[in-house]
Formats: C-alpha cells, sequence, structure tokens
C-alpha cells in the first residue's frame, strides 16, 4: 500500500467509547415511540408436549390488553422461521413462529399477549391458560438415537437432522501403518451465550408510507430485512431494519428469531408500535445455544510422534428446531478438525440430532472452538502416551512455513503461517522450562502445578461466497461531504468490536485525513448498501478490505480532480496532513476539501468526469484467511477442594496485519475470558424432563473479574495474501485458542493422580473426586496438604 | 423488573413501619436492601401485596460500642460492617464474613439485618452471628425482646421471627484478648453464595490452650449450626494443627440433614465442610497466636 | 427428583387407611389446601398455595388414588400446576402396623417444571421434604384429635 500509515497499527482509543461509558448511547430498549405497545410470550414450561387447548379469554379481556394470539390466529400470517443452511439430504425441522400443535422444548412461545404496557402484558400472559399433554422428552443425544426412542418431528422416522462425511488422504492405510492409536470421547458442551443486553426489538408501521421499520439487537441488519420481509410476505422495500447499539452477540443475534418477525407483524397488524425486550430467563431458554458436541477422537501414530491420520465422529445435539445456521455449525468443527498440524489422512463422521431443548448455532467461534479443543486435547494425549513433551509433539506435525499455501486433507487451503515462530514466542514469553522445573519442584511438596498448551488455526474471514449459505462478500460507501468530510458506510455491523475506530483509521491513512475527520456509519438498511453483517471474524478482513477499496476509488478520482487544477500527474501526488500535494515539491499542494468541493462545484473537472464523490465497493474473497498463535496456560489445583487457579495466560496470536492493536487485545482478552467460562465453569443443563436447571445467573456460571489473572498477550505478525490489508481477523481467536490450554494445564495439573481426561467444565468436585478416586487406590501421591488454598481475590 | 403489582410504603420511622406490618400482616413483606425480595419479585416466585420499604429508617444504620457489646443496626450494610473500624478492632469476625458476601454492588445495597431475616441456608453471616452467641434484637408493637443467635435460626428460610416483628439489631461481643477469628468460604461459583462458609472464634489461654473456641457453619444445611462437636475436640487442648485437622473431622454431625444442588452433592459437601473448617480455625489460631506476642 | 421416606402416626392401620382414603380430612392435612372438589372415585381436584417465607404460588390440579389394597398400600398421583410452573408425582404408599402406631412408607418420584425447575433447583427437594413433613403432622394432629 504506497500510503503513510500514520495511523493503521496504532493503539487509538474507541471512538464508539465516550458514548457507551457515559450513557448516551441508545440501545433498542431506550426507544419510545408515541402509542408503543408490549408484547409478553407465554412460553412452554414442557420440553415435549401436545397442545390440548388454549384459552385466552381471562387475558383478553384484561384492561389494557389489545390483542392475545396463538399458533392458531397466525396461521396464514407468515411463514415459517428461516434456516439459510443446506446439506445434502437433511431434514427440515423448521419452527413456526407460535407453536401450533406442539411444543419441543422448554420456553418455546405458544401464543402472545399485546398491551398497553410492559406490567399488563406481563400480568395477562399469566392469565392465558394452556392445557398440554406432556410427552417423553428426547434430552440425551446419544439416546435420541436409540431404537424406540420418542421421535421428535413425527414425518420422519428418527431424530438423526444429518449425517455429513468427509474424508481425505488414505485413512485405512494410516491407521495400519500406526505404532499407536490414541482414543479418546470427549465432550464439548452445551453454552449459553449471555450476551450483556438481551435481545429486544421494537417495530412500527405507516400504512401512509407502506414503511415497517423495526429497530433489533442483532449482527446481520440486510440478512434480517431480507427475512422478515420473507416471512411476512411483504415486497422487501416495505421493510427498514435498524441494528441500534448491540449490547454483545457473540452469534446468539447472528439470526433471524420468532420474536423478531411476532413483533414486526404485530406492528403491521395492530397498527401500533410494539416492543420486547427479553428477560434473562427468556434469554437463556429462548436465545440460541452453542457448542453441544460428544466427539469420539482416534489419532493413529508413529512411535516419533507423527501423526499418521485422524478419524473423528462427531455427535451434535442440534435442539429441537433449526436456526439461521444450526446444521451448518458442526461442519466447521468437520473442516478444521486437523488443526495447525500436517495430517495426511482425515476421516470425519457427523450425525446432527434432534433433542427437546432450544437450537444451537453459531456462538462465539461457531465450530472452530470444538474442533481446537478436540484435536488440542488429543495432541497431549498423545504426549502423555509417547512420553514426550506436549510443545516437541505440536512441533514436529506443523507444516513448515514455506508450505504455504497449505492445502489440507478436508478441502482447505490455509492461506499463511509460522506456527514454529508463535510457538517458540509462547514458550519463551511464559519460560516454559524454567515453569516445567517449578512443576517437577512443587510436585515433591504435594502442589499441583499443571502447564497447558495450546497451537490452534481458525478459519475466519468468512468469506468466499461459493462457500457460504448466503453470500460472503461484503460492501462499503465511501461518501466525502462537500466540506470534505468523509461518512464510510460498512454493510458490516459491528457491536462492540469497534470498526467505527479501525475503519476511520484506515480512511485516515488513505485518504490523508485525521480519524475525527471520518464517521463510520453502520445498521441502518436504509442509509447503507447491502451487506452481509458482522460475524465469522469477517468484518475487518472482508468489510475493512471493501472499504479500503471503495476508499482507493475515491482517493483516484480526487487525485485525478488535483492533479487537474494543479496541472500535474496525479500519480506523483501524495494525500497528507488533510492535504493532497506533490511528492517532489510538497510547496505544490491543495487542501483536501479544496478538492473536495471542487468535485461538487464541479466547474473545473478534467473532461468527462462525473461530478461528485462516492464510490461503492463489494469485496468477495478469494480464501478465508486462517489465523493462528500459541497459548500457554498455568494452573494450580487445590487437591483438597478440585478447585483451580489461573496463575498465568500468554497468548501469542497472528491475526495478520494489526491496524489497532488495542482492539485486538480486547479481542484476545475477551475471546480468553469466554474460553475461561466454558472450560471451567459454563454448561447449559437440562434435566431428564428437559427443564433447564440453569435457568438464571444465579446457577449459571459466568467468568467475573476476579477469575482472571492478567493476561500477557503477544503477537507475530505473518500477512494474509487474502486481501489487500494483510489482515486476517481476530474476533473469535480467544475462544478458539484458550480452551484447549487451560483444560490441558488442568489434566497437567492431575497427571500424577493418573489422569488423562477430563470432561469441561473442570468442576471442583469432578476434580476433587478424581483426586480422593486415585488416592484410595493407593500408589499415588498423598500429600499430606495441598496449595494454601489461594484466595479467589487479592486483599 | 417486572413483578405483580404492589402496594408500596416507605416509612420513616420504627415505629410506622411496625404499624404498617401489623396492618398488612402476612400480605405485607419487609425490604431492606432487596437482595434476596426483588429477585424473587421479578420472578415473580414472590408476589406480596404490599412492601414495606425500611430503607427510609436512618435510625436502624449504626455500628456503635454500648455495654461492653457492639450494637449494628439492622439496615447497616455489609460495606458499612466491612469497613468499621470498631469492628475490625473488636470483631473481626464479622467484617472478614461482610468481605466474602456477594460483589461490590450488593455489600453496598445489602444488609445484615435482611439478610439474617431471610435466612437463605447458603447466607454468609449466620456462620459468624452463631460463632459470636450474637443478640439479635426483634420490635413489635409490644415492645422488644432479645433472641440468642442459636435459637434464631430455624429452619431454610425461617427464623423465630414473628409475624408483626422486625428485625432491628445485632449485638456481638467485644472479643477478648488472645483472640482469633476467620471467616473462610468456597463459593457457589455464579451465586456468589457459600457452598460451605466456617467461621471461626479462637480464644488461647495460658501455655497455648484453647481456652475458648466457637464454629459456625453455613450452606451445609438447611439453616447455620454450630459445630459442637469440633469445639468440644479443642476446648482445653493445646493448639496444634494436627488437634486442629482432627477436631475438624467433626464438622458435620451425624443428624445434619445435608443440602445438594447442582453445584455441590451432599458428600462433597460434608468433605468441604471440614477442609473449610480447619482452614478457619487455622486462620483463626494463627491471628490469636500473633496478637499473643 | 426421589422422595422417600416414612413418617410413624400415631394409630392404628385402618384409622389411618380411612383418613388418607377420605375427600375432607385429606383437605384438611393437605399443606395450604384451599379448595378439594370430588370429581370421580378417589378423583380430586385441589387447590393449593404453597410456599416457603417469602416464596408462595398457587397451584391448582388433581389428585388420584389407585391400586388400592385396604389397609396394606394405594398409589397416589399428584399434579399441579400455576404460573411459578408445574409439579408432577407419583408415589407408592405403604402402612405397617408397628403396635398401636402406623408407619407410613412412601416412595416416589417427584418433577417439577417451568420458573421453579430453573431457578428453585437448590431448595426445590428440601421444600418438598418439608411439605411431605408437614402433611404427616396434619395427620398425625388429625388422628390425634
Amino acid at each position: 500500500m504506497a500510503t503513510a500509515t500514520r495511523y493503521i497499527g496504532r493503539p487509538l482509543k474507541r471512538k464508539e467509547d465516550p458514548r457507551l461509558i457515559q450513557g448516551l448511547a441508545h440501545y433498542v430498549d431506550d426507544l419510545r415511540l408515541p402509542e408503543m405497545h408490549y408484547v409478553a410470550f407465554v412460553r412452554s414450561p414442557h420440553a415435549h408436549a401436545r397442545i390440548r387447548s388454549i384459552d385466552t379469554t381471562r387475558a383478553q379481556t384484561a384492561p389494557g390488553v389489545l390483542a392475545v394470539l396463538t399458533g392458531q390466529d397466525l396461521d396464514k400470517a407468515m411463514g415459517v422461521i428461516p434456516c439459510a443452511a443446506q446439506l445434502p439430504e437433511m431434514k427440515l425441522a423448521l419452527r413456526p413462529p407460535l407453536a401450533k400443535e406442539r411444543v419441543l422444548f422448554v420456553g418455546e412461545p405458544v401464543a402472545l399477549v399485546v398491551a398497553a404496557d410492559r406490567y399488563t402484558a406481563r400480568d395477562a400472559a399469566e392469565l392465558v391458560e394452556v392445557e398440554y399433554e406432556p410427552l417423553t422428552p428426547v434430552v440425551d443425544p446419544e439416546k435420541a438415537l436409540a431404537k424406540g426412542a420418542p421421535v421428535l418431528h413425527p414425518q420422519y422416522s428418527d431424530n438423526v437432522a444429518y449425517r455429513w462425511e468427509l474424508e481425505g488422504g488414505d485413512v485405512k492405510a494410516a491407521f495400519a501403518k500406526a505404532d499407536k492409536v490414541i482414543r479418546q470421547r470427549m465432550v464439548n458442551q452445551r453454552l449459553i451465550p449471555v450476551a450483556m443486553e438481551p435481545r429486544a426489538v421494537v417495530a412500527d408501521y405507516q400504512p401512509g408510507e407502506n414503511q415497517l421499520t423495526v429497530w433489533s439487537s442483532t449482527q446481520i441488519p440486510h440478512l434480517l430485512r431480507t427475512q422478515i420481509a420473507a416471512v411476512l410476505g411483504v415486497p422487501e422495500y416495505v421493510v427498514h431494519v435498524i441494528a441500534p447499539e448491540v449490547g454483545g452477540g457473540f452469534g446468539s443475534k447472528l439470526n433471524v428469531y420468532a420474536e423478531e418477525v411476532l413483533v414486526a407483524h404485530l406492528a403491521m397488524r395492530l397498527g401500533k408500535p410494539m416492543k420486547w425486550t427479553e428477560s434473562r430467563r427468556e434469554n437463556f431458554q429462548a436465545t440460541i445455544h452453542g457448542r453441544d458436541q460428544i466427539a469420539t477422537m482416534e489419532l493413529a501414530v508413529r512411535r516419533d510422534g507423527t501423526i499418521l491420520g485422524l478419524r473423528c465422529r462427531i455427535l451434535a445435539d442440534l435442539g429441537a428446531y433449526y436456526q439461521l445456521l444450526t446444521p451448518l455449525i458442526p461442519t466447521l468443527t468437520g473442516l478444521m478438525i486437523c488443526g495447525c498440524y500436517k495430517i495426511p489422512a482425515v476421516r470425519v463422521e457427523i450425525t446432527g440430532v434432534f433433542t427437546n431443548k432450544m437450537a444451537t448455532d453459531a456462538y462465539r467461534g461457531a465450530g472452530r472452538p470444538e474442533a481446537t479443543y478436540f484435536i488440542e486435547r488429543a495432541m497431549d494425549l498423545v504426549a502423555a502416551e509417547l512420553k514426550k513433551d506436549p510443545a516437541e509433539i505440536r512441533r514436529k506435525n506443523f507444516p513448515q512455513p514455506k508450505e504455504f499455501p497449505y492445502a489440507t486433507p478436508t478441502g482447505l487451503i490455509y492461506d499463511s503461517a509460522n506456527y514454529q515462530k508463535s510457538l517458540d514466542a509462547a514458550l519463551k514469553k511464559s519460560n516454559y522450562r524454567k515453569l516445567r522445573a517449578q512443576q517437577a519442584k512443587l510436585r515433591r511438596q504435594g502442589r499441583y502445578l499443571g502447564i497447558g498448551l495450546s497451537t490452534y488455526v481458525e478459519i475466519c474471514a468468512m468469506g468466499p461466497s461459493s462457500a457460504m449459505p448466503a453470500g460472503g462478500w461484503e460492501s462499503a460507501t465511501v461518501r466525502v461531504e462537500p466540506t470534505g468530510k468523509v461518512n464510510v458506510l460498512t454493510g458490516a455491523s459491528p457491536h462492540g468490536q469497534g470498526q467505527e475506530t479501525s475503519f476511520a483509521q484506515i480512511a485516515a491513512d488513505l485518504l490523508g485525513l485525521e480519524p475525527d475527520d471520518i464517521r463510520v456509519v453502520h445498521g441502518d438498511t436504509a442509509v447503507v448498501p447491502y451487506g452481509i453483517g458482522t460475524f465469522g471474524s469477517r468484518a475487518t478482513a472482508v468489510g475493512g478490505t471493501a472499504v479500503y477499496t471503495a476508499l482507493t476509488k475515491v482517493r483516484d478520482k480526487l487525485a485525478a480532480i488535483a492533479g487537474h487544477i494543479l496541472q500535474e500527474d496525479p500519480k506523483r501526488l501524495v494525500f497528507r496532513d488533510r492535504k493532497i500535494f506533490l511528492k517532489s515539491n510538497p510547496a505544490k499542494s491543495l487542501a483536501f476539501a479544496e478538492a473536495v468541493s471542487a468535485a461538487y462545484v464541479a466547474k473545473t473537472l478534467p473532461p468527462g468526469m462525473e461530478p461528485g464523490l462516492e464510490a461503492t465497493h463489494f469485496f468477495e474473497p478469494s480464501n478465508f484467511t486462517f489465523p493462528f498463535g500459541a497459548h500457554v496456560a498455568v494452573v494450580e489445583v487445590d487437591a483438597e477442594t478440585g478447585e483451580v487457579h489461573l496463575l498465568r495466560y500468554v497468548a501469542v496470536d497472528d491475526c495478520g496485519r494489526v491496524i489497532n492493536p488495542l482492539l485486538v487485545d480486547g479481542q484476545v482478552h475477551g475471546g480468553i475470558v469466554q474460553s475461561l467460562g466454558q472450560a471451567f465453569l459454563e454448561e447449559a443443563v437440562y434435566d431428564e424432563n428437559g427443564q433447564l436447571l440453569t435457568g438464571e445467573l444465579t446457577d449459571y456460571a459466568i467468568p467475573r473479574a476476579w477469575d482472571v489473572p492478567r493476561l500477557e498477550t503477544a503477537r507475530t505478525v505473518t500477512p494474509s495474501p487474502v486481501n489487500p490489508l494483510g489482515v486476517k481477523g481476530v474476533g473469535e481467536a480467544g475462544t478458539i485458542g484458550a480452551t484447549p490450554a487451560l483444560i490441558n494445564a488442568v489434566v497437567d495439573a492431575l497427571a500424577p493422580f493418573g489422569v488423562r481426561h477430563l470432561d469441561m467444565p473442570a468442576r471442583r468436585e469432578r476434580i476433587w473426586q478424581l483426586i480422593r478416586r486415585a488416592r484410595q487406590a493407593g500408589s499415588r501421591p498423598t500429600a499430606r496438604r495441598a496449595g494454601a488454598g489461594r484466595d479467589r481475590r487479592v486483599r | 423488573m417486572i413483578p405483580a403489582a404492589f402496594e408500596y410504603h416507605a416509612p420513616k420511622s420504627l415505629e410506622e413501619a411496625l404499624r404498617l406490618l401489623n396492618r398488612h400482616g402476612s400480605e405485607a413483606k419487609l425490604l431492606a436492601g432487596g437482595h434476596s425480595l426483588l429477585p424473587l419479585m421479578k420472578l415473580r416466585l414472590a408476589a406480596p401485596r404490599c412492601v414495606i420499604d425500611l430503607g427510609r429508617i436512618h435510625a436502624l444504620r449504626y455500628i456503635r460500642e454500648e455495654n461492653g457489646r457492639i450494637a449494628i443496626g439492622a439496615l447497616t450494610t455489609h460495606t458499612e460492617v466491612l469497613e468499621s473500624p470498631l469492628l475490625r478492632t473488636k470483631c473481626p469476625l464479622l467484617p472478614q464474613t461482610a468481605w466474602e458476601i456477594g460483589d461490590v454492588q450488593v455489600r453496598n445495597r445489602g444488609t445484615i439485618g435482611g439478610s439474617l431475616a431471610h435466612a437463605d441456608p447458603a447466607a454468609d453471616y449466620p456462620a459468624a452471628v452463631l460463632a459470636l452467641d450474637a443478640e439479635i434484637v426483634a420490635a413489635s408493637a409490644d415492645g422488644t425482646r432479645t433472641l440468642r443467635a442459636a435459637e434464631f435460626f430455624v429452619d431454610m428460610l425461617t427464623t423465630a421471627l414473628l409475624p408483626g416483628e422486625i428485625l432491628t439489631e445485632v449485638r456481638v461481643p467485644v472479643l477478648p484478648p488472645g483472640t482469633g477469628t476467620a471467616y473462610r468460604k468456597l463459593h457457589q461459583p455464579a451465586s456468589g453464595f457459600a457452598i460451605v462458609g466456617a467461621a471461626a472464634r479462637l480464644t488461647l489461654g495460658s501455655g497455648g490452650k484453647v481456652e475458648r473456641v466457637a464454629v459456625g457453619l453455613t450452606g451445609v444445611a438447611p439453616k447455620a449450626y454450630r459445630a459442637a462437636a469440633v469445639e468440644k475436640a479443642l476446648t482445653g487442648k493445646k493448639a496444634s494443627e494436627k488437634l486442629l485437622a482432627e477436631a475438624a473431622r467433626h464438622a458435620v454431625p451425624q443428624d445434619v440433614e445435608l443440602l445438594s444442588d447442582l453445584h455441590a452433592s451432599a458428600e462433597y459437601r460434608k468433605a468441604m465442610a471440614v477442609v473449610f473448617t480447619r482452614r478457619a480455625l487455622e486462620d483463626a489460631l494463627a491471628r490469636a497466636q500473633s496478637k499473643k506476642r | 427428583m426421589k422422595l422417600q421416606g416414612s413418617y410413624t402416626l400415631p394409630a392404628k392401620r385402618e384409622a389411618v387407611w380411612q383418613l388418607l382414603n377420605d375427600p375432607k380430612r385429606l383437605a384438611a392435612c393437605l399443606p395450604g389446601c384451599e379448595q378439594l372438589d370430588v370429581v370421580g372415585s378417589d378423583h380430586y381436584l385441589v387447590r393449593l398455595k404453597l410456599g416457603l417465607a417469602a416464596i408462595s404460588g398457587s397451584f391448582s390440579g388433581s389428585v388420584r388414588l389407585s391400586d388400592k389394597k385396604p389397609p396394606d398400600s394405594f398409589r397416589m398421583n399428584v399434579e399441579g400446576r400455576g404460573a411459578a410452573g408445574f409439579v408432577q408425582g407419583e408415589a407408592n404408599i405403604e402402612l405397617v402396623s408397628d403396635g398401636d402406631q402406623t408407619v407410613v412408607r412412601y416412595s416416589g418420584v417427584a418433577s417439577v417444571g417451568g420458573l421453579l425447575a430453573s431457578v428453585g433447583n437448590r431448595m426445590m427437594e428440601l421444600a418438598a421434604r418439608r411439605t411431605l413433613e408437614q402433611f404427616f403432622a396434619n395427620v398425625a394432629s388429625q388422628l390425634r384429635a
């Protein structure tokens, strides 16, 4: 890029933050419209039941109630909740916005109440009487496959949603010539995304203009608009979607929800503005869940540690119905199962299964954390089996830097990497050898230090449209105003990632301006061109590239105008300090604003040039990008209580070129902390009747500040050849890389007790039991006293 | 928060609050810090017709020394307990316990009276007030009466408070020289409540003998209790690490109805009661020894 | 949730049997029972207000008795629902003579759904046990009366 990088690469503070931390930002629930009405949902308390009858009489006659509707009332008014994923021979399991004959999970809406205020709506919802005939719920995904298990969707003969297979290389031969086969069943448990802001929707219909405006806390305003139009059966131009401030998504708002289309429908049907804000309990029950895969991994290895082949069978619990991408997520696990290792032969078999639970879908990492966890745990098992250091086993199987672009047997092309370099950096930064020595010393004292490694690669910058369910490109418009100020309109929909800052940095450098000269606009379908949205670590690599290319078009035009005015070759002009000047003679210059003004006044334009100054670009990436890194976790297990204390965390990430290191660190920190949640704390627990026992934050544990030590981050930089910025994406790196490092550390700490594997979350009672069992079996260390039991808070 | 409709009263004096309580009887709930009542109302597990907010009765918010004891007004927040110089020097077990309650927000709103009157089986204060032989003062239209901590906790969420009574004060002793105290807790990872909370108070006599010891345990059973067998095993004996460990084994009497939930089975709770009792005793002993010197 | 236990009542088996099978007297023993209507033989509709301190909820549902083997044993099926969720339970109840007293042994399975299941987990089992204890205490005092 022949541009000075005065801002790209600098740790600029976020332009978004002043309004957020001063309470000046607007979320959906902050909206108040005249005559606004409120929606409350009546939800099923049963996981599996037939609806015998719904009596809405009492609710309907309650003062202040405008309407009470059931699935039957909506019958012809709307379609089903869309699923964009298509897999060969996949059974459809599409959800009606309100349940009709049956309910298939706890929290499924069966009726709704519209009232003049939210209190009346909630009160009236309790007056709706639903008679259920309970059916046997299907909760355990393994039992769901058993012969004779109740079938969720009666049009099918069993609960198998799909089977998906992938094979590359000669798997049979690899296993035949292996010295050893390492085998392990692993559970990647069901998680609840817990965005700080729950979902919220406001809809307003103006019949005169035939305009339906929907404000939704969503990651995908444009796709939502298309889908609302389709579900409601209205032309797309009727619908206008705005994603105002969005208080966290993590994939849970990369969806089209029943509540969104219902609230939109109600605004049109009843002619009043409608609002619905999800409660935390509803958020737990009826917003998508993540993960929930059971894998059986098999690695064929040579005695020297070379991995010859991999077999993996995955059972993916999809829940009761499909949401937008439900069936697709586990296939990402399949594609990435080799991790950053050169494994010549691979076979993956995935079975998607229906159960009486909320649907799973994309949750930060979406399929890749599962893949990374499975392969990284397996690598540690190989190291343990062969009595080799986990770092050496990894290094032995890395492809060499010169082998990139590297083709995997799963059919992907890893763009660029240097895995050796990031591993070396992480080992050095953590002082790995010294840690091992310390561990040995402490073990002799009866203290259990664990050191866990993870070297990961992820698939990002989603993605080439050929490989995406509904387009993988991104759009940008750069519109320079006559005064010389710049609007960057992006089709991506940032909701915390900080692109209002990083895109302004790119624009400032390309146009020789200051970041304050640039305003980044997003999330409004009437303002920004059609775009795909923010997910899959794509906003900078795909959306940023669209911005970059649109900026280049604007700059070329401005250079032509300035060249014409200055009577110089545009190619010799430089953009800097809000000026356009001759590189060899900076005195020969034109203010940026003057050149812009010329484009609008249109008296001094080069012959034939069209006036105005605006450019749009739709960027179609040629490949995904593949960020990578190496993480080291150091934990101490309190052998008396089973508590795990995270002592240190070192993360070396490579996300290609860095636009703003502060933003990258923020993404890495947040991701690691979410990983910590999965590794140690979080699990959506359904009981045998399909009741969600972790139904509130009092029982579903998420990490707190005191759980997290100072995170030690560093980077290597291997630019991506896939886009001109050389960026790869970093939004999910932490959640993908960290979970296995944390569990590997716990298992490493427990090695003296003969522990080989431990499923997540690493609950202290489970650890306590493993230790106790080992001690009872004798022959294991019987240190009288474990670690001092560090207090969770520093006083 | 979308609770069921309720009538709201904010009396400014105890007398007014008692009158309101008498008038509304079992239809009324008292609101102090709100950390237990409001979540229940939000979920509509509780739907009182009437809420009497005690928050404006400033006269119930104090910590002062009176007749050789320290009196704490029921509306004193956990943060006020935690930061009180008087308690920190003369009865540090309460500040040590307050420090382990919830998080900053909870400690800034939650009150000692509210917590005790709610009698959550996993709340922290009950262990400490038992170990301190605290007195709990209840006021009613007929006057006040004083209850011993040991008789105050009746069952899960049930206390000896009678209808029409308001808990107004907690009285704890000024601890004698040579006393060390500690509260050690295994947190429930989501709620921060105690899976096990052990409060220990230990006074050393001459020759390093345990002159007096008290251990209160919370989180283990439907109500907090005194670990009498632990105390008996220690009293009059020369304190040592070994002795504490052995005594701690008696933390859970045979007849205790152990709690069990998603986060800890009965078996694990029982084992942790022993571990945390020992740890609390160790800390208390170390503090007692350092004060002796 | 498994519920199992026994309770010794101060009366002979026949008297206990009679009481448990007399809807009117049964209603007086059911904790928080606000209404009990007989809708068939051994089939009652009930409305209960159950609670523990600040927590309370109204449930309406049914009680059915079956497999009656007087005066040895019967099965009891209870179903209730309210705003806080639903409760379902089935228990086998056995009466064993012990001199002038009767030991009632119950063993069954109960499940809760809705709000109660998702937020009440930690106290649910204890609350169920307490409700049963209350019930038997009421029966005992009825028998004494």
